[in-house]
């Protein structure tokens, strides 16, 4: 997907601190301050979470806290909107299975 | 519990506009917004908006943003941020949670202008992560300056399905296609047209049968359905895409005025709050304002914000019966004139054949997105005449009148009625100057000459992409529809403050290219 550096209408981007996070265990970049959504989204994260009972991938949606599609486990704490909750430093972004961190076998976390 | 003299619910267009009124007066209002940011909807809205000075016409939306911030600062009003209202009640209470505590807070009146949500169409594979609202890529890519997509398919063409396509291109993704199940564009033409010239295919009377993909979306299928909207066998189109917008209207958020026991009303555009003019809803002392009592646009919402502002102040005494009139009085003509045109109230739900001036409407305009070459000819915009003139596409009746002002010759006219067609008077000399060009929010303003040099006619553009063409550039011409025409060479590149991002892109063209050459491709 990537950042839009510069923008016809809106020029260069505001220039941002770059932030490590980790995602599913993995060292990530991202920009402080801005949603964990986009910057999953600029580093091609498409899947956020699997839902409980079918088991389907949802990602992001409406982008503005309204749908709930794009929750995550963040820093511990289940069904977080990443589309509006600001990224910082050392953050722990987990996909989320059902409500909960990690898909232990068939039929745990349900 | 805490009181307010007003208590405004949601801090857009119509909450922010409606509290400075209230403060203006003298009234100490308080603004609850749920997001982290007040504006709404505005920072979004990188595009030029319609209207006439008065509704800051030909000004982009995040600049309106800006200066209705500074407004209400400047006023003292007050806007909580991370702050939703869970609980809205006719004694004209609301609960607000804040943080993670639930607080109470009694108003003297209450403003609802909670705005709208995206609607949504299903079909399957429609959960897929890559499904996205346009409202979510309008988001992601104006705010946080990060891309929604690389290949995006578009699936609406209401305005803002146009809009946001082209704010796509803009953000230098590939749009491949735009969808509608509809048998004709839903919103104005104009934006339709500057989308399909750059090469953006219509598919009308189509719609999505499949989002493709496991984990998130690689591909989408769409065909054509018939008038019962049942699609038809062996149409099916196959684009890969890695991400899918759908724009197919908005609903009023309406849900607390409807918990407080208001009178609501079922219309086709909604479930919304009955109103009387000052914005009153059936509950005394309970108002409601902008698109949460009808979906209009962001100029429409602010105005009524601001006559609910104002007649809040009155009917708590901060204004006398006459000082209301008055400011009404002016906000409800300006109000009025936005109303007019093919959107106008009257006109919903109506195909229309026909401009106010009982010029035919283009049926390739509303069938493909563009207004074919034998169809451009019949509006009053569309001249020829030697020398350097502008061509003016603009083919259906819009509220938006900054291209008469713009020309300094007075080469251009709209007249009283702002939904009129624009009329390129001949006589008039035009000195090539390109104001029309970049004031006007539908880029539907060109400047031909016919004799630039021998055999060779000139085309200005308005041009909102990135990089920018030089001076000495080859490339091709594309027309209306995004066809490659023939070769084109820039000759001239003008960007100007006044111009607010709007380049002017002049390219050389054969002579019998000046009524085709609408875009430049390098």
């Amino acid at each position: 997907m990537g950042r839009i550096a510069e923008h016809p209408i809106l020029g260069k981007a505001p220039e941002k601190d770059t932030v490590t996070f980790i995602f599913d265990g993995k060292e990530m970049e991202g920009k402080e301050g801005e949603p964990i959504a986009a910057a999953l989204k600029a580093a091609g994260v498409m899947v956020h979470r699997y839902t409980k009972k079918k088991h389907e991938p949802r990602g992001i949606f409406c982008a503005i806290g309204r749908c709930t599609d794009c929750v995550m486990i963040v820093d511990g704490q289940p069904n977080v909107r990443t589309c509006i909750t600001p990224l910082k430093e050392g953050m722990k972004v987990q996909t989320q299975y059902g409500v909960t961190a990690k898909e232990e076998g068939k039929g745990a976390g349900l | 519990m805490k009181r307010y003299d007003l208590i405004v619910i949601g801090a857009g267009p119509a909450g922010l506009s409606a509290a400075i009124e209230a403060a203006k007066c003298g009234m100490k209002p308080v603004v609850f917004d749920e997001n982290a940011k007040p504006g709404g909807q505005l920072f979004k809205q990188i595009h030029k908006f319609f209207g006439s000075k008065e509704h800051r016409a030909k000004i982009r939306g995040f600049k309106i943003g800006d200066d209705l911030l500074k407004e209400a600062e400047e006023y003292g009003v007050e806007v909580v941020l991370n702050a939703t209202v869970i609980g809205l009640y006719p004694e004209k209470e609301v609960t607000v949670k804040i943080g993670d505590e639930v607080k109470h807070f009694k108003g003297d009146a209450i403003l609802a202008a909670t705005g709208a949500s995206e609607n949504m169409v299903t079909f399957k594979g429609w959960t897929k992560p890559g499904v996205i609202g346009a409202g979510a890529a309008q988001t992601m890519m104006n705010l946080h300056h990060v891309m929604p997509g690389q290949r995006v398919l578009m699936l609406g063409t209401g305005n803002v399905g146009l809009v946001v396509s082209y704010q796509l291109l803009q953000a230098g993704c590939e749009v491949a296609a735009l969808v509608d199940a509809a048998p004709r564009v839903g919103g104005y033409g104009v934006h339709a047209s500057k989308v399909s010239r750059c090469g953006v295919p219509f598919y009308l009377s189509h719609t999505i049968m499949e989002a493709e993909g496991d984990e998130y979306v690689t591909g989408v299928t769409i065909a054509e359905v018939d008038d019962k909207f049942q699609f038809i066998p062996g149409t099916e189109k196959h684009f890969d895409v890695d991400t899918i917008c759908v724009a197919v209207g908005l609903s009023p958020m309406s849900q607390l005025l409807a918990q407080a026991g208001c009178k609501m009303l079922d219309t086709p555009g909604g479930y919304i709050p009955e109103c009387d003019e000052f914005g009153q809803t059936s509950i005394d002392g309970i108002f409601a304002a902008g698109d949460v009592s009808s979906i209009e646009e962001a100029s429409s919402a602010m105005i009524e914000g601001r006559i609910a502002g104002v007649s809040i102040a009155a009917a708590a005494g901060y204004l006398t019966e006459e000082e209301r009139k008055e400011q009404c009085g002016a906000l409800e003509s300006a109000l009025g004139s936005l109303r007019k045109g093919m959107f106008a109230p009257e006109n919903r739900g109506k195909i229309l054949k026909e401009t106010e001036e009982g010029i035919e409407i283009s049926t390739n305009l509303l069938a493909k997105g563009y207004v074919a070459e034998d169809e451009i000819t019949r509006y009053p915009g569309f001249v020829k005449k030697a020398g350097v003139h502008p061509v003016m596409e603009c083919t259906q009746n819009i509220p938006c009148n900054p291209c008469q002002d713009a020309c300094p010759k007075g080469c251009i006219t709209i007249g009283e009625n702002i939904t009129s067609l624009p009329v390129v008077d001949v006589e008039k000399d035009c000195i090539g100057c390109g104001m029309c060009v970049a004031s006007c929010s539908g880029q539907a303003i060109f400047l031909i000459d016919e004799e630039y040099e021998e055999g060779y006619a000139s085309v200005t553009m308005p041009y909102e992409f990135l990089p920018l063409p030089e001076k000495g550039d080859t490339g091709t011409a594309l027309d209306r529809s995004g066809k490659e025409v023939c070769l084109a060479e820039v000759v001239s590149v003008k960007s100007a403050k006044a111009f607010d991002h709007t380049n002017l892109l002049t390219i050389k063209v054969p002579k019998d290219m000046a009524d085709k050459a609408r875009f430049f491709q390098r």
